[in-house]
């Protein structure tokens, strides 16, 4: 109510918009919002939809890299007392796969995914901070590629992809080995962190006239709630790396028991982020069901309201289960007992999820594209790995199967049912938006069925493996174990896996170029990035939407307003108030600068010179102010420009101007 | 050729102060993260002191008191600086948005004057803890929580350095005195933080 008090002058009006003049504001935006070329151009440009398709091609090519390593693993275990791989090997691998999966491939892929599609389903044309958003990237992009040549050097990380204290500590890993892992967490939580906060201010401030809080789409929703999960989550993470980079450098003592610090302190900070994590991986996952299913059952969502809070509460409780991951260390009996309630009670909102998923897709005409596939999948296997989940919530079992294989089959059956299948399901679905053609329905059944196949052949034998007491993170077993053919076993069915995968790789480079247009809106969708063309032009839309109801595109008519009077010569776009999305400010965000590169590197100086000697950080602290001052004195040519407005000329209004409020659906 | 519905925003503002820019989202949620910085580093502190007898632990001279406490006295006179601080904050807020340029360069250097002394008391601080960072985990975690706050105070003072340059040789645009108010609230932050932040390195050893 206040906003609208303070901000009366948007109108609602009937003007004539004639085809000469939609043309002209195309051009002029065109040049407004074109890309910046050359290498320097790369480093320069802020477009989220370059951004976001960076951040998804970097993390699948991950992706690729840790499942590679995995492939090495499955070899070396596929016979017993096998010496395809030395022991130090298999650390550095079983370390490098962990950390990539988790902290290269799972959050940056979900975080890109969220920067190219955020802003285009809330109906506007750039992030909040498109900058900010470019120094995130290479942040990400620097850390990954600090990891990767620390292991191609034979300097990779092999204490674990949590890298526990004491063994990670000064006493026992000599070298630099952990000291790479320290600092490539602080690169990638930072691109996290900021990441989340842009994420955030779009869904905030940008979305389209009408689009409430309570329309938004629940993808949005998703992002939303992870991103302030992240907010919380990830700085205690950052300390526990921070901390432990200072003992092993300057010899402080927060984790060395001998001066009165504490080792079970580090696993508190790391899974306080760790648990939390889970669900930073997982929640976007949801986000991208919920429209899949709306959009193959031709349905409103069941239960939105349920949904948005089954959301929210998963994003509470989810800090209430980090202890879980400890049964196995001497804490009180009474924590041991709240975190196994706690971990019993995050099963309720993901399940109420799962039901209205299930009612929607009840007795509605269900279109079977892959994209629904792999939802399915997804339902088969994580409903296996939550339940395993519950089993391994009770502190008795726990302590009995801890560290085994057990462990691995549960946290696999989550982790790539409850997030990868849903994202190839995404990939399916949103592929054809970014790229303009349709990825092939054939391929995609083969890639479906083989990663389908292949995943339970390689996890499922885990849980056996598991109780009959195989360790974790050895790197060989005796043959008398008796555990030769299970993994055998598995270790084929890690290899249907990786065709299923490269099944989708070839579906891909062939879609490129052969795969069928395909068109504004292919699938018939409801939400607002399918209303623009595929690929999106680069200022996305002539005339800003605006939304009627939560099925944006299914409530359109002709009667629909659109958003005029924006600027066509500079990057302006729409920002609006938090609750009711009521128009407030012509919000002008900046273009392509080599700032947010240049800070990157700053931080990658401090950072990448800071694993040797601590006066790095000075150093890098000057050269950090340097670029920062540079980034804020640079004279942006988008300030202080009043530019005439194209679109003034041909606006008259027909009727009398009122105020525009927003309508109840 | 018909005639369309749409709404035109053509006489929106460019800026509005608080939740209606979406700066004030970005500064607060970077606020917010730190935020959460330092209230696990202080759990830190709390879980760390649980092994330790005496807090803080002797000094390991026979002589020396059984806890030596930091003195007070520097760290006791950056409080109440912070506090008296936050009047130039304020002055540079209020005038941000009353459009009064003055008020705010005049305001602004003394930000900055502020910004200084805390540093250089906070150069001082350091040693009034009785132990390095690398004598045991007290030592290590009052080391940290200093140096992370110094690091807020150094980016604060060189922020405030920065729009006071720009204040005085570019334009007073809406742009950057909404800078300016983004400033003041970090500036309240750093100080509400530092009183956080005192009461436990100073106060809680005294208090039981």
């Amino acid at each position: 109510m206040a906003d609208q008090k303070k901000q009366g002058t948007a109108k609602l009006i009937e003007v004539e918009l004639p085809q000469s003049s939609i043309e002209q504001d195309r051009k002029q935006l065109e040049k407004t919002w074109a890309h910046a070329h050359g290498v320097l151009g790369w480093l320069m440009e802020v477009d989220h939809k370059v951004i976001g398709l960076r951040y998804i091609k970097t993390a699948f090519a991950f992706f690729l890299f840790g499942g590679i390593e995995a492939a090495l693993m499955r070899i070396q275990l596929a016979r017993p007392e096998n010496h395809f791989l030395s022991p130090d090997t298999y650390n550095q691998l079983f370390t490098t796969h962990g950390t990539t999966m988790m902290f290269l491939f799972a959050v940056p892929i979900m975080t890109g995914m969220g920067i190219y599609l955020v802003p285009i389903m809330v109906g506007t044309r750039e992030v909040a901070f498109p900058r900010l958003n470019a120094y995130g990237y290479f942040v990400y992009l620097i850390g990954g590629l600090l990891l990767y040549t620390a292991f191609i050097l034979n300097t990779g990380p092999d204490a674990g992809w949590f890298a526990y204290v004491p063994l990670s500590g000064p006493a026992y890993s000599a070298g630099k080995r952990v000291d790479i892992w320290a600092q490539m967490i602080t690169f990638t939580e930072i691109s996290g962190l900021v990441g989340a906060i842009v994420i955030i201010a779009t869904t905030f401030k940008m979305r389209a006239p009408g689009m409430t809080l309570s329309r938004m789409p629940l993808f949005v929703w998703a992002q939303l709630i992870t991103s302030f999960m992240i907010i919380f989550a990830m700085p205690a993470v950052m300390l526990a790396s921070g901390f432990l980079a200072s003992d092993r450098l300057i010899d402080t003592h927060i984790f060395n028991p001998a001066e009165g610090g504490d080792a079970i302190l580090y696993q508190h900070l790391f899974w306080f982020f760790g648990h939390p994590e889970v669900y930073i991986i997982f929640i976007p996952a949801l986000g991208f069901i919920s429209p899949i299913i709306i959009t193959f059952s031709r349905r409103a969502i069941f239960g939105y309201t349920a949904m948005v809070l089954s959301l929210v509460a998963t994003g509470f409780i989810g800090f209430g289960l980090w202890v879980h991951h400890m049964f196995a260390t001497p804490l009180p009996q009474l924590s041991q007992s709240f975190f196994t309630a706690a971990s019993m009670m995050i099963a309720i909102p993901s399940g109420v999820q799962i039901f209205c998923w299930i009612a929607t897709l009840w007795g509605s005409k269900v279109h079977l594209r892959m994209p629904l596939m792999f939802v399915l999948g997804f339902f088969a296997i994580f409903i296996l790995g939550g339940l395993t989940g519950v089993m391994l919530a009770s502190v008795p079992l726990d302590l009995q199967i801890h560290d085994t294989f057990f462990v691995v089959a549960h946290l696999h059956y989550v982790l790539i049912g409850g997030s990868v299948f849903p994202l190839f399901g995404a990939l399916y679905y949103w592929f054809p938006k970014w790229s303009g053609r349709m990825l092939s329905e054939r391929l995609g059944q083969l890639n479906f069925w083989l990663m389908f196949i292949g995943f339970n052949v390689v996890f499922f034998p885990m849980h056996q493996l598991g109780l009959q007491g195989m360790p974790r993170r050895v790197y060989t077993y005796l043959p008398q174990t008796g555990w030769g053919s299970l993994n055998l076993l598995a270790s084929i069915g890690a290899f249907i896996l990786a065709a299923g995968v490269l099944v989708f790789l070839i579906n891909v480079f062939w879609a490129r170029s052969a795969g069928a247009i395909a068109g504004n809106n292919p699938w018939g969708a409801d939400t607002l990035e399918w209303s623009t063309s595929s690929p999106p032009p680069v200022y996305v839309w002539e005339y800003l939407p605006t939304v009627e109801g939560r099925y944006a595109l299914w409530m359109q008519n002709e009667k629909t307003p659109l958003v005029v009077g924006l600027s066509t010569t500079k990057r302006e776009i729409l920002s609006t108030s938090v609750v009711d999305a009521f128009p407030e400010l012509r919000f002008e965000v900046p273009g392509a600068s080599i700032w947010p590169a240049a800070v990157a590197l700053a931080t990658a100086v401090a950072f990448i010179i800071g694993i040797f000697t601590p006066w790095a950080f000075a150093v890098a602290a000057v050269l950090a102010f340097a670029a920062l001052a540079g980034w804020f004195w640079s004279n942006p040519d988008y300030e202080n420009v009043n530019a005439q407005n194209p679109t003034e000329a041909f606006m008259k209004p027909t009727e009398q101007p009122k105020e525009l409020q927003p309508k109840e659906a | 050729m018909s005639s369309r519905r749409v709404i035109d925003v053509s006489g929106l503002p460019h800026h509005g102060f608080d939740t209606i820019d979406p700066v004030w989202w970005g500064n607060n949620g970077l606020l917010c993260i730190e935020t959460s910085m330092f209230m696990i580093t202080i759990a830190t502190y709390f879980y760390l002191r649980q092994n330790f007898v005496t807090w803080p632990p002797p000094l390991g001279q026979l002589t020396g008191p059984l806890n030596p406490l930091p003195d007070l006295f520097f760290g006791t006179t950056n409080a109440v600086l912070l506090i008296v601080s936050v009047l130039p904050a304020v002055l540079i807020d209020v005038s941000a948005r009353r459009n009064s340029r003055g008020a705010a360069q005049f305001g602004l250097v003394i930000c900055l004057l502020f910004g200084v002394a805390a540093i250089v008391f906070r150069a001082y601080e350091f040693p009034a803890v009785k132990f390095r960072w690398d004598a045991n985990a007290y030592g290590s975690i009052v080391w940290f929580i200093l140096g992370m706050h110094l690091a807020h105070l150094l980016t604060l003072t060189l922020e405030t350095f920065l729009l006071t340059i720009w204040c005085f040789v570019r334009e007073f645009d809406m742009k950057h005195r909404l800078d300016i108010t983004a400033l003041s609230i970090y500036w309240y932050w750093v100080v509400g933080m530092w009183l956080v932040l005192y009461t436990i390195i100073y106060w809680t050893p005294r208090l039981s």
